[in-house]
């Protein structure tokens, strides 16, 4: 069985990464009970400019982010 | 591998579900398909190629500190509606994941992990639908001394467990619940044959922590945990179980995360069950990933998250009171 490209995903390419920066740290937890938090960084630099988000809800950045019209987004896998 | 025929069609016997798939047919994994009296599987492949901690996958148990070269291929034999994996562990489900994957050297990879002084392991989606890959590496890897690790679900036949046994040196299951309708409804699939796994893998001497999610309504109250705990602790005492804070993701969006005092309480739960170590990797701080002494509670091993601050252990045992503790140190 090969591994032929299959489905219609719309939108921008994921890519599993190994390490994404943490923007919200666990002493935060409590403080958002809801999991309403999103932490967004924003930098810019001479190759452009690179969003990275946290959130208790990924759905949430994945919105975003897809919103934003990227070529790819990277994302870390759980495991 | 794992399939006999049954009159006119050809029986899976990888996963309990026990396919009789019709030529070219695939099971609900979508990953395993019927080719005229054979099995072919898309899983000699991987979407990812990742070096990081052993303490991620977690096992906190197995060579501290070390690192593993982990590999994913497509697929699983659930269908978790709160997976946070689901865009590469949904494929052959999900008609929206795209193939990812790339074919596998075993022998290259394994070499890739002996240069780094690294375990392989097969996480992020099941690595039990690859087998023949799994078998390849732990043949390339023993005259190396490279070992395979799983992060699994567990949803194997005796046959698979069998065979995997031989191959693996450590697997993380998940034990989601142990409550049929609501394993059943989480992730259209029974728990009884899950339980036989942690069983199996642990009688065959294949070192073993496990993992429960912590979701909001299925099990992160006492009550839905202690028949958890109490299936961990029937294995042993001395078997790492590991409880995990759930984020609303894919499509179980209608809860919030689970609360820090949960997990606490968790952690209790545990204990009163007679387990020795019950972990929380983020939300208790580093009290919830350090390991103790069973008999003499004295501080063993520091972690971070992912990482490794401090072992103490001395030849598999407490330097303190000399306390065997289980584990592959």
């Amino acid at each position: 069985m090969t591994g032929e490209p299959e489905g219609g995903q719309e939108g921008p390419a994921y890519r599993m990464v190994e390490h994404l920066p943490d923007l919200i740290q666990p002493e935060e937890y409590d403080r958002h009970p809801e999991g309403r938090l999103v932490r967004i960084r924003i930098e810019a630099g001479p190759d452009g400019v690179r969003v990275t988000g946290d959130a208790f809800r990924p759905e949430v950045i994945d919105a975003l982010f897809q919103g934003l019209g990227p070529d790819e987004i990277q994302q870390m896998l759980c495991g | 591998m794992l399939h006999r025929p049954r009159g006119d069609r050809v029986q899976c016997l990888l996963c309990p579900l026990r396919c009789t798939l019709s030529d070219g047919e695939s099971g609900p994994c979508g990953v395993r398909r019927r080719n005229g009296a054979e099995l072919e599987t898309a899983t000699f492949a991987t979407t990812v190629r990742h070096l990081d901690a052993v303490e991620r996958k977690p096992l906190f148990h197995y060579r501290p500190g070390s690192h593993c070269l982990t590999l994913a291929a497509p697929g699983c034999t659930f269908r978790c509606d709160y997976c946070i994996n689901h865009r590469v562990s949904q494929y052959g489900r999900d008609p929206g994941v795209r193939w990812t994957g790339a074919p596998v050297d075993a022998a290259a990879v394994v070499a890739d992990a002996a240069a780094e002084r690294a375990a392989v392991a097969l996480s992020y989606t099941e690595p039990s639908l690859a087998l023949e890959l799994t078998l390849a590496l732990a043949e390339s890897g023993r005259p190396l001394g490279v070992p395979v690790l799983w992060k699994s679900n567990g949803f194997l036949t005796p046959e698979a467990v069998e065979l995997a046994a031989g191959a693996v040196a450590a697997v993380n299951v998940d034990l989601k619940t142990v409550d049929e309708a609501r394993h059943l409804e989480l992730t259209g699939a029974r728990v009884g044959p899950v339980l036989e796994t942690l069983r199996g893998l642990y009688e065959r001497g294949v070192w073993l922590e496990v993992s429960t999610p912590l979701i909001p309504g299925i099990s992160a109250a006492p009550e839905e945990l202690r028949p958890i705990a109490e299936a961990v602790a029937a294995l042993g005492p001395g078997v790492p179980w590991h409880l995990g804070r759930v984020s609303p993701a894919y499509r179980r969006t209608g809860h919030a995360p689970t609360p820090p005092a949960d997990l606490a309480a968790g952690v209790r739960v545990g204990r009163e069950a007679g387990l020795h170590h019950v972990y929380v990797e983020r939300a208790l701080g580093a009290d919830g990933r350090a390991t103790r002494c069973p008999h003499c509670r004295a501080v063993l091993v520091e972690r971070g998250i992912w990482s490794l601050e401090r072992n103490r252990i001395e030849s598999g045992a407490c330097p303190s009171c000399g306390t065997a503790v289980d584990g592959r140190w």
